[in-house]
This record gives C-alpha cells, structure tokens and sequence, in this order.
C-alpha cells in the first residue's frame, strides 16, 4: 500500500528529508518520563535548528513514522500538532506534514530558550555536586580553547 | 450503546476450582491500544475468551461493540480480529489455504492488503502449515486477523517466543492497520517493554482482578521513587500512598509512591526531612511496584 501522505510536496529532497528523519529519531527512549510525543517533537525542533531539516521538507506520514518505531498513531499526531502550535511544521490536508518557514527570530528566541533551561539545569547538578561557578567557568573556558584551536 | 469498545460490568467467572474471575470491571475506549498486564495465572486469557463470548460469566454483564456478549457474540465477532496465544490452525493447509478458508468467514476480508502482507512478511503461500516455523505462524495469524478489517482487534501474547525482527514486523503492521482505519486494540503481553511504546491505556490483572486501569501517561506518572534524607520514622501519615519502603531509620529511606504531587515536597520539607530526589519509574517498574502492593496488602488483611 503506497502511503498516503508525507512524501512529495514542497521540497525536492522529499524522500531524503523522510529518511534523515526517521534515522534522527531511531533512538527514541519509550521508558524515559519525557513522554514520546515529547522526545519527538524536541529532536525534530533541534533538526530543523541546526539546520538538518529546511523549510518545505516533508516529515514522515503519520502511519509510517508510527510503524517504523512501533509506537501509537495518536502520539505522531500528538507531536506533529505540538510543532504546528509551535510554528515548526504546518499539517497540509490530505498532503501531509511539512516543515515551516519560521521567522529568524522565532528560531532564535526558541535557541536560547533551549540553551537558558540547559544552562540552569547545569547549574542546579553543579550545586548539588558543590561546585562553584568559578569551577564551572574554568573548565568552560578550558573546553571553549580546546574547541577553537 | 456505549462508547466503550469493550466494557465489563461487576464479572465474575469460576471456570474450575482455585481459580476465579471476581467482580471484573473493565473498560477499553474507543480507539484506544490498550495494554492488559499481568502475571500468568492471572485471568489474561479467561478474560479475553470472556470477551470473545467463548464463556458465559455467572454473574455482571459484558458488552462488546456495543454487544451484549455472549448472547450477540456472533455480530460482535464479525468485527473482532483474535490472534490466540496458541495457533488453532489446521495444519494441513497451505498458506494460501488457510487464508482463502479464513476470508469465507468474513465478509469485509481484504484480499489485496492479504497479498500485500504475504510479500511483506515473507511467507510463502504454497507452503503447509505443519512447516511453519513460530515466527512464520506468528505473521500469518495477524495477517489473517488484519485482513478481516477488524475494528477490535484482540491480541493474545502476539509476540511471544517471536525473534526480535518478527516482532518489529508484526507491531509494525497492527501499527500501521490503526494508523489507517482507527482501530481499537486489545492487546495482552508480558513483554512490557513493547506495550511502553505502543498502548495508551494500561490495565493490571493479578489473581483474577483488575488492579489498575489507567492512561498510559497517568500510570506512569503517578509512581515515583523517592529519596529521602532525615528521621523519616517521625513523619506523619503521608498525603500519598506509599507501595514500598526501603530503609526506616533515622538516616533516611528510599520509597516507592503513588499520586505524587509537586505541593508533597513542603510536606515532607515540614516534617523535617530532606527530599533528595524524585525519580520516575518505567512500565515495568510501575508495574511491579503496583503488583507487589496489591499482595501485600492482602496479605496483611
């Protein structure tokens, strides 16, 4: 049986994106307490962040993406929804689920937004641990260096 | 007449001694992949041959798709794909035997999607059944049940004694088959893990009665496992059900709750014990947890 949407439409690299999105997602954790939906939605936020996936390119259908991991229907739809309320992806009619062209900012606030709950939880383990964030800083800058150079 | 796709109102069932079903209620909405946990010996399959209208209960009423079973078994049936947990095959057939014998029982069999299923999972239609391996009879039982265009579809231990690769194959299908007519699954397994991924209802069965039925998101939740640090012996009755503790001493302990709530933190903060951490415990581990309470309990009594 053909699948009824997600390939085709606005992206040239339809196929492509599908498979680079079904490979980004293969090792979804079902026994986390982040719930699937969850899991799936921030992968594919962090995908189309760092640029992996542009707009116009085509996320799995609904069943296929369900069937290659094995999990319910309604948690695809369940993410796919969250990333439309968020701006992400658009849900075409009967065309499937395409990645959006979302405003710079938007991507940009979200990024941060992202990078500021990282950097708190970092900083909440580093307390827990008694580490100062003189500590912190210094392996920072150590690790900044070794990245630069 | 309900919304329910299967409902068990107060069941009870002796199907011999030292075992009974005893005031059953279930409910399985519309739609829903509903995992049905449970030890063995624990009433999983006497329950589904209750639901298939296989057993008459003693007392409590069953109604399947709206069916009161098993006095309208045979109209809930036509829409109710089984997968048994033991074949019931005749092994004299060939694969494409026993799927032509299969679809002159169902008016709505699909034949193309059949052949569709027969290429994708591999099987060969000319060969007999009696020379299926597991796995292959595995794949032709839900071909077969699929193919009906069930809207109930009723798995017993599908995957059980399956190889990894089957197993993906076979879920992958029931995945797809609800992804595109909406189906409602019912689906028994000991593997919790693959229900973790799959089922958005749980129910717990333990020695003939139901000891939890909850979306999947709330059973998983609602337990947690938490460190504590302080005299926990001076605590007050605590807000939450405790399923096991680990530790009473003055130094602190580990617990396992239910219905754990953020605003608990001050609680415990008040009565002068410091809480370490919060973890959230899998499937597996609510599951057991949950189980391990319920006979205690019991045997407290």
């Amino acid at each position: 049986m053909a699948p009824t949407n997600g390939t085709g439409g606005g992206s040239d690299r339809g196929p492509e994106a599908v498979r680079l999105v079904l490979r980004w997602l293969d090792d979804i954790d079902p026994r986390s307490a982040v719930p699937i939906y969850d899991q799936i939605a921030t992968r594919l936020k962090a995908a189309v962040g760092g640029g992996v996936l542009g707009p116009g390119d085509p996320l799995p259908s609904v069943r296929q993406l369900a069937a290659e991991l094995r999990i319910n229907p309604a948690t695809v739809i369940q993410s796919y929804r969250l990333l439309e309320s968020e701006g992400f992806a658009e849900m075409r009619q009967g065309a499937g689920t395409f990645i959006k062209r979302a405003p710079t900012e938007d991507r940009e606030r979200d990024r941060l937004a992202r990078a500021r709950r990282l950097m708190r939880r970092l900083l909440a383990d580093a307390a827990r641990e008694g580490l100062t964030t003189r500590d912190l800083e210094r392996v920072w800058n150590d690790l900044f260096k070794e990245r630069t150079t | 007449m309900t919304d329910a796709a299967i409902r068990f109102d107060h069941v009870d069932f002796r199907p011999g001694a030292g075992f009974a079903i005893e005031g059953l209620s279930l409910t399985v909405p519309q739609g829903a992949i509903y995992g049905f946990l449970g030890p063995n010996g624990a009433g999983k399959t006497t329950t589904i041959r209750l639901l298939l209208g296989l057993e008459r209960p003693a007392a409590g009423r069953i109604h399947v798709l709206g069916h009161p079973t098993p006095r309208e078994a045979p109209q809930a049936l036509a829409r109710i794909g089984y997968v048994p947990e033991r074949p019931h095959l005749h092994p004299f057939l060939t694969v494409s035997q026993s799927i032509d014998f299969h679809a002159s029982w169902h008016a709505r069999f699909d034949r193309q999607w059949a052949a569709t299923l027969l290429e994708q999972f591999g099987l060969a239609p000319d060969r007999r059944l009696s020379h299926l391996s597991k796995g292959e009879m595995g794949k032709l039982l839900m071909l077969q049940a699929l193919s009906q265009r069930p809207d109930l579809l009723v798995l017993d231990e599908p995957t059980d004694g399956l190889d990894p690769v089957v197993r993906r194959d076979v879920l992958a299908a029931v995945v797809t088959y609800v992804a595109d007519y909406g189906a409602t699954v019912f689906i028994s397994s000991h593997l919790v893990h693959e229900l973790e991924r799959l089922c958005d209802w749980v129910g717990v069965m333990d020695t003939g009665r139901l000891v939890s039925e909850l979306p999947m998101a709330e059973f998983k939740d609602g337990a947690k496992r938490l460190t504590l640090r302080g005299s926990v012996e001076r605590l007050g009755p605590p807000p939450f059900t405790v399923l096991s503790a680990v530790g009473h001493g003055p130094t602190g302990a580990v617990w396992v709750i239910d219905g754990w709530r953020g605003e608990h933190a001050s609680w415990l903060d008040a009565g002068g014990v410091t809480l370490e951490a919060v973890d959230d415990l899998d499937l597996e581990e609510g599951f057991v947890e949950r189980l391990r309470a319920r006979r205690n309990g019991r045997e407290a009594c």
